[in-house]
């Protein structure tokens, strides 16, 4: 029906179509592609569709903290690995002062802001006041502060409300940053009582930095990328990567691919499965750091949420009859360790050795004994809420059909009961839920958050009173000045809340970061910050 | 006449628009969750006095009727309100997101018509040859494949094996964007002469492009080949036909411009559909766009931005539909007489 020339023609059109595409694209790309990755910059890939401000008086999610730490500083910080001693930054010396109810820090002169501006006491004060008074998710962090005081132009004081209740060690917090007060102030920025409504410095911070850090804050394009380039009035020597590129990247499978190909020195997120993949690859290596984070199960006191779970003996048994080493070895692929109960290791003298000796272990035997005892022989059941969601490259999912089988080998029938994250959230802080599967990680490495958090707000939510006997050895474990008293203080508490079986801590992950050969000295830290930039060199 | 319809047609659009708010309002209003307690810490969550401000910050402490009239007042004003989650006017956060949504789905959508138009016409003229069959398991593959198994796909042989296609992102790693005029990469390139920047925001384009043409390209081929086969059985075609006139001018002109009817329509939804975010696509290629920005919100429960988001892509189906309805009249001088 149709004239040979006109079918000719379209068959022509349509061969030549798709070939172009294809020349089109590989003609565009090799001239782009290769030369992606810029020598003199260090390029991260991560996810950062959690950075929702770089304001540091603001900021409280994961991602931000490594821009955080690199372009401001606090008075003190702390090591990676070593989360009991605290070391100085900008203060160089500090002691308690008034009797033990106030800090006074030493700053270190000379220091200059990226602006010029020399950092003073009156940058400490406006700092400190700022954060209480944007009265923001972190002011919760300065609960303890009660004021701050210039002492003369180089020594503050910082006055607690409780000497018996911490402040030093949260003072490393990327929160706690020193600000150029006359920089914020002039864009907006107050520090006064009122700040919450007042202070229209955020979006001015979103885009530049005023602090004291190796690098300033060059751009923020919102779930694309965060450039920083070195700071040139840095008190110490310059950092090695005059810019750092946090490159976002939300999937990790394309953070793979992009650091086998080069474009990325270092991968941020990827899954176990990912990272066991690159083992044999030569240009790449992997770092490894313990964090302070864990992933724990609670289980009810309140007869109302669940009559068997109420009953000691029957958390106990639910304790003894899950395989730890199972979900370590079996989904972290053994990248994780585990404390006995509600502080984690590396924190208080806790280490995998008193997880053995006191923490829980499987024993199916003794489950069932506990059973008998709770007079549930014949097994009970209950209801697990977990978050559709995956923590660590792990899905909720995996880890509580684990714990499903597990338990049903003991004759304990667990119910899955998936729920929204944000309504998991919500019915778990009210205190609603029987058994909740979920995640914990710090403000800042001070014990006495998590030993608090157990006995208060967290015990409440699994209907839980504590004793008196045990707040007095909390309280008092947090306000020991003397180390070995206070860790012996936290082991009784820990004792105790491992024989109530509330909560149950299945795994602290050792977290792994995937890098180029080509750089080094990349640590990770759990102290807050992920990582310090500053540190990072090219392999010589 | 036309210009009346046109008002009547936009006032419409707008109030349909706004009207779509309120299911959306009274829906996540039902949701048993707390988005204060989403984006609170746990240490801040037990502090009554931040608890406080925040809900005092978002209004969140009065009644839900009074939200609503608070968000139709601000929107009066041409105010979306403040994001919870990022702390930002709502219209600041679409103004950041939506030129890269916008870019790449046009660009899906303008090689899904370049590669699916010719192919269902061709299926059709070639009806039951081999090239219809292709046509049909191309459309089919298209239809069929999940987005994101497709987006890895393709991303792992032209970025990962073939090393031909560059690193997901609009532009390379430290790459500084054009300066912002539009927010479309490829126009503010080249409306500061940036022809560097221009080439790769084009070759950074092209994959997640591709990706999401693949989604559509079957429902053009498929409507364009149905719509061909009745039109090339009108007795007007064998008029053509019998007049001597040429085959391309029979096909093109009288053929192609009748059948193009039922393609706008599809076309204009799915165009939509690319327009609203396209979260899959957006992650894997690490796309700064709206997909990934609306389903953050969702999933916070971000009141304003979800009501921003919803108003947003209901005026988003409404301009396009009406689009496409004037376009008719264009196509098919018919439809503006009626």
């Amino acid at each position: 029906m149709l004239a040979t020339r006109w079918r000719t023609r379209i068959s022509l059109i349509l061969f030549a179509v798709i070939p172009l595409l294809l020349a089109t694209l590989s003609g565009i790309a090799s001239t782009t592609g290769s030369t992606a990755a810029q020598d003199d910059a260090l390029v991260l890939g991560l996810d950062i569709s959690d950075t929702r401000t770089l304001d540091p008086h603001r900021q409280f999610d994961y991602s931000p903290p490594i821009t955080e730490h690199a372009i401001y500083e606090t008075l003190v910080t702390m090591e990676p690995g070593d989360y009991e001693n605290v070391t100085p930054l900008l203060a160089t010396s500090w002691e308690l002062a008034d009797d033990g109810a106030a800090w006074v820090f030493h700053l270190r002169p000379d220091v200059k802001f990226v602006s010029g501006n020399p950092m003073t006491a009156e940058d400490v004060k406006f700092s400190f006041e700022r954060l209480v008074n944007l009265k923001d998710n972190p002011a919760s962090l300065a609960e303890n502060l009660k004021s701050t005081e210039v002492v003369d132009a180089n020594t503050v004081k910082l006055v607690m409300n409780d000497k018996a209740q911490p402040l030093l060690n949260i003072l490393i917090s990327p929160n706690f940053a020193i600000v150029d007060s006359k920089t914020v102030q002039e864009q907006g920025g107050t520090s006064a009582a009122g700040a919450d409504t007042a202070d229209t410095a955020t979006a001015w911070l979103d885009a530049h930095s005023a602090g004291t850090g190796p690098y300033q804050l060059d751009s923020w394009d919102r779930n694309s990328q965060i450039v920083l380039t070195a700071n040139p009035n840095y008190w110490r020597a310059p950092a090695s990567y005059p810019r750092v590129v946090l490159r976002h990247m939300s999937d990790s499978a394309a953070q793979l691919l992009a650091l086998q190909r080069g474009d990325i020195d270092a991968a941020l997120n990827l899954t176990p499965e990912q990272l066991d993949s690159v083992a044999s690859d030569t240009n790449i290596k992997i770092e490894k750091g313990t964090s302070l984070d864990f992933i724990y199960v609670t289980l009810t006191s309140n007869a109302e949420q669940s009559e068997p779970l109420s009953n000691t003996a029957a958390r106990q048994a639910v304790a003894a009859a899950i395989d730890y080493d199972g979900i370590i070895d079996g989904f972290l692929g053994g990248n994780a360790t585990r404390p006995p109960t509600f502080i984690p290791v590396g924190l208080a003298g806790i280490t995998p050795e008193l997880t053995a000796e006191i923490g829980y272990h499987q024993d199916t035997e003794k489950a069932k004994q506990l059973l008998a005892d709770a007079g549930l022989a014949d097994g009970f059941s209950f209801d697990l809420y977990y978050a559709n969601a995956s923590v660590v490259g792990v899905s909720y999912q995996n880890i509580v059909q684990k714990i499903q089988a597990d338990l049903a080998g003991v004759g304990i029938t667990v119910n899955l009961m998936p729920t929204d994250q944000t309504q998991l959230i919500t019915e778990y802080r009210a205190g609603h839920l029987p058994s909740v599967i979920t995640f914990w990680n710090p403000d800042a490495p001070e014990p006495c958050l998590w030993a608090s958090a157990s006995v208060e707000r967290v015990a409440t939510r699994v209907g839980w009173t504590p004793p008196d006997s045990l707040l007095n050895t909390v309280t008092e474990a947090c306000g020991s000045s003397d180390e070995a008293k206070r860790n012996e203080l936290y082991g009784e508490y820990q004792r105790e809340l491992v024989d109530l079986a509330n909560y149950i801590i299945l795994a602290q992950p050792i977290y792994r970061v995937a890098t180029r050969t080509s750089i080094s000295d990349y640590q990770l830290t759990a102290a807050g910050w992920q990582v310090n930039l500053y540190d990072i060199k090219p392999a010589s | 006449m036309m210009g009346r319809y046109m008002l009547a047609r936009a006032i419409g659009t707008v109030l349909m628009a706004v009207a779509v708010t309120l299911p959306t309002f009274l829906i996540i209003h039902l949701v048993p969750a707390d988005p204060v307690q989403a984006q609170l810490g746990d240490l801040a969550s037990a502090d009554p006095e931040i608890v406080q401000a925040f809900r005092a910050r978002w209004g969140l402490d009065r009644p839900v009727w009074e939200q609503y009239v608070i968000f139709l007042n601000g929107l009066a004003h041409g105010d979306l309100g403040i994001s919870i989650a990022t702390r930002r006017a709502v219209l600041d956060d679409i103004r950041d997101y939506a030129p890269a949504t916008f870019e790449l789905a046009t660009a899906a959508a303008f090689l899904a018509v370049l590669v699916g138009l010719p192919l269902g016409v061709l299926a059709a003229i070639k009806r039951d040859t081999w090239i219809d069959h292709l046509a049909r398991v191309v459309s089919l593959i298209g239809l069929s494949t999940p987005t994101f198994w497709l987006a890895f796909i393709v991303l792992a042989l032209f970025y990962g094996g073939l090393k031909i296609a560059p690193s997901p992102g609009q532009l390379d790693p430290g790459a500084v964007p054009p300066e912002r005029v539009t927010g479309l990469f490829l126009v503010d390139s080249l409306l500061v002469g940036d022809l560097e920047t221009f080439r790769s925001a084009l070759a950074h384009l092209i994959l997640p492009a591709s990706v999401l043409a693949a989604s559509i390209i079957g429902i053009i081929t498929r409507t364009t080949r149905a719509g061909m086969l009745e039109a090339l059985n009108q007795d007007y075609i064998r008029v053509a036909h019998a007049k001597g006139l040429p085959s391309h001018t029979v096909v093109l002109r009288h053929a192609l411009r009748n059948a193009l009817i039922p393609v706008l329509t599809l076309g204009g939804l799915a165009y939509a559909q690319l327009l609203s975010g396209a979260v899959m696509t957006e992650t894997i290629f690490s796309w700064p766009g709206l997909g990934r920005y609306a389903f953050e919100s969702a999933v916070a429960l971000d009141f304003p931005a979800i009501l921003g988001i919803t108003l947003l892509v209901a005026l988003i189906y409404l301009i396009i539909n009406l689009l496409v309805d004037l376009s008719y009249a264009i196509i098919d001088p018919r439809v503006a007489r009626q």
